[in-house]
């Protein structure tokens, strides 16, 4: 629509013309002139954006390295059929979805859960001092996280731990964490709770503020406790922010969080069962195996589905943001 | 609306909140403190809440030898090189798409935004970055593939729009060029949102590690969280950091001695700069 806009202002700027043709060149000239600030910015997406895309062929090759992108011979679909029939690749689509509709959900649930309670709270510097230290980890690195993580479940030496540790103290039986594939889809739901929580609590206590008071005015004359008015009214007012959230979510779901998933389990096989996603697999098989045309045909896969799920949520989002106050 | 009697909901979030907050500070704290204590309370429980016996150890190796210097100045030198960049780049496309100049500003804007929905993946991108660029073990590897984000983009575009126009228009009646439009006066203007959107590629730059894995196998050229990552995974790395007198190394201690120097900056900076980022995402969250 703002595209037929901008046609039909340029038409209406162009009818002028005959009466003052001088003045037309010095604006268009201008704005090309304008325009050059943008050029370092189109050099980057024109190489590491749109190039790889054209590297993408090299998912229907046998690709080596001495023949190149271009120069190597092609091979038809042999490389999805070698990662379809690998036995790999249903568990690695399943882990891909579970895990990060795992982290959806827990993540925008403590994230909303967050915001109403610092809402409560009047303290305006508690309340600033809170904000602060909560979203601090949203700012560490994920091997400081996979670093944190050790300290806690295996002790940094590979001995102790303080959960063990805990749960000793409790008579409970220790855990040999990073053996046991089984408990560690939960372990990444913590982990991303805690690095995500503050973050989206954020932009839900933006909204929160956004709501009009005299509703929550309203809701005390009729004798409503705080906790009714956090769940009758502001929860109910911050679903389009979380639709809109939760459909973006969906719409990256085929996107692993490589960089916190790899930092934390890295090569270590025995996990791999409940935590090897996509991408971490697209990574190893690339460092450690070479393989870039089976590589190259799994990125390929990712992007497309990807694609249409993010095309399709955008759309989606569309719709729920008209209603939404924020985003 | 306001009342001075404190209600059960009330009381619970608080105790909420500040439960999150202990789970928020407490594993930092184990990280500074472990670093203070001795690698022989470490080698046994792991971690320490005290750092009792008192060591300072892995601080003296880590600032003796070059190799953690080296590090520091990798990450110095991607994070400043790489922020002045970024800030640069994103500043220019951003301020040619908030212009709503016709025919120039929305194909841009298409063509930034468009990677976000699409990419090419990892393949394309490394054999590009090794064989076509050659870009191995050169910080620029680590800057380049990250210079310009287009959620940030879109964050100074909306920001540039709430300029007031009565200046601009004013400007160009004085007769100012477009660029020293931009120069002496959008980007003074600007100024708060410039510094967001570079505290948040300067938190970015100095945690990446992830193109730093791909394309620096030099030890020398290594960026702080990839020799962090390092020193995890194998502990014989730690043979590359100088000993004194021919001790072994205190290694549990050094891992989280390097992981204290690695959130050290973040962490002084932090009270200084989380409004910033605060007023980032409420502005990128915001309908512009």
């Amino acid at each position: 629509m703002s595209a037929l806009q901008t046609r039909e202002v340029r038409r209406a700027a162009s009818k002028p013309k005959p009466a003052a043709p001088p003045r037309r060149q010095k604006p268009l000239r201008g704005n090309l002139w304008v325009g050059l600030l943008a050029l370092p910015a189109i050099a980057f997406f024109v190489v590491f954006a749109y190039l790889p895309m054209v590297g993408l062929v090299v998912a229907f090759k046998e690709f080596n390295v001495a023949d190149g992108v271009f120069g190597s011979p092609w091979n038809g679909l042999d490389n999805f059929r070698y990662f379809f029939s690998s036995g790999e690749a249903g568990r690695i689509l399943l882990n891909t979805l579970l895990l990060n509709t795992l982290f959806l959900a827990a993540t925008l649930g403590a994230g909303i859960t967050l915001a109403l309670m610092l809402n409560e709270i009047r303290g305006r510097f508690f309340k600033r001092v809170a904000q602060s230290t909560i979203f601090f980890p949203y700012f560490v690195s994920p091997i400081v996280i996979s670093i944190i993580l050790q300290v806690l479940l295996a002790g940094v030496g590979g001995s102790g731990g303080a959960v063990n540790d805990a749960l000793a103290g409790f008579g409970l039986p220790t855990v040999d964490w990073y053996t046991q594939p089984g408990p560690w889809p939960w372990i990444l739901t913590v982990v991303k709770v805690w690095q995500m929580g503050g973050y989206l609590s954020v932009i839900f206590l933006a909204a929160i503020t956004s709501i009009p008071e005299e509703v929550y005015e309203a809701g005390s004359i009729d004798g409503a406790s705080r906790a009714q008015m956090a769940w009758r009214i502001t929860i109910p007012l911050l679903r389009p922010t979380a639709a809109v959230l939760l459909v973006l979510g969906v719409g990256r779901i085929f996107y692993g969080d490589f960089g916190t998933i790899y930092a934390i389990v890295g090569d270590n096989g025995t996990l791999f069962p409940t935590t090897d996603v996509i991408d971490t697999y697209v990574f190893r098989s690339l460092r450690q195996l070479g393989d870039f045309g089976t590589t190259a045909a799994v990125g390929l896969f990712q992007s497309v589905v990807g694609f249409i799920l993010v095309t399709a949520a955008v759309l989606i989002q569309r719709k729920y943001a008209k209603e939404s106050s924020v985003l | 609306m306001r009342k001075k009697k404190l209600e059960p909901f009330t009381i619970v979030s608080i105790v909420g909140v500040g439960f999150f907050m202990v789970l928020c500070v407490v594993p930092f704290w184990m990280i500074i403190s472990g670093s203070f204590t001795a690698e022989s309370k470490l080698a046994t429980t792991g971690y320490s809440l005290i750092p009792q016996p008192f060591s300072t150890a892995a601080y003296e190796m880590i600032f003796t030898g070059p190799t953690v210097l080296e590090a520091y100045f990798a990450s110095i030198f991607i994070t400043v090189v790489g922020t002045a960049m970024s800030l640069a780049a994103t500043s220019g496309i951003a301020w040619v798409i908030a212009r709503r100049l016709p025919g120039i500003s929305r194909p841009i804007a298409v063509f930034a935004y468009l990677p976000m929905l699409f990419s090419g993946g990892l393949v394309p991108l490394y054999l590009l970055v090794t064989q076509y660029l050659h870009l191995q073990n050169s910080y620029f590897a680590v800057i380049l593939p990250l210079l310009v984000a287009p959620f940030l983009v879109f964050i100074q575009v909306s920001a540039f729009r709430q300029l007031p126009e009565a200046i601009l228009e004013s400007a160009r009646i004085d007769g100012a060029g477009e660029w020293r439009i931009f120069f002496r006066i959008v980007l003074p203007l600007s100024k708060p949102i410039l510094a967001v959107v570079g505290l948040f590629y300067a938190v970015h730059y100095w945690n990446e590690w992830f193109t730093a894995l791909l394309f620096i196998t030099d030890v020398h050229k290594y960026p702080l969280p990839l020799l962090l990552q390092n020193l995890i995974q194998n502990v014989s790395f730690s043979q590359m950091l100088p000993t004194t007198a021919g001790q072994s190394p205190p290694v549990y201690q050094l891992r989280l001695a390097l992981t204290a120097v690695t959130i050290g900056p973040i962490l002084l900076a932090y009270p200084f700069a989380q409004r910033y980022f605060v007023k980032g995402i409420t502005l990128g969250a915001t309908k512009g």
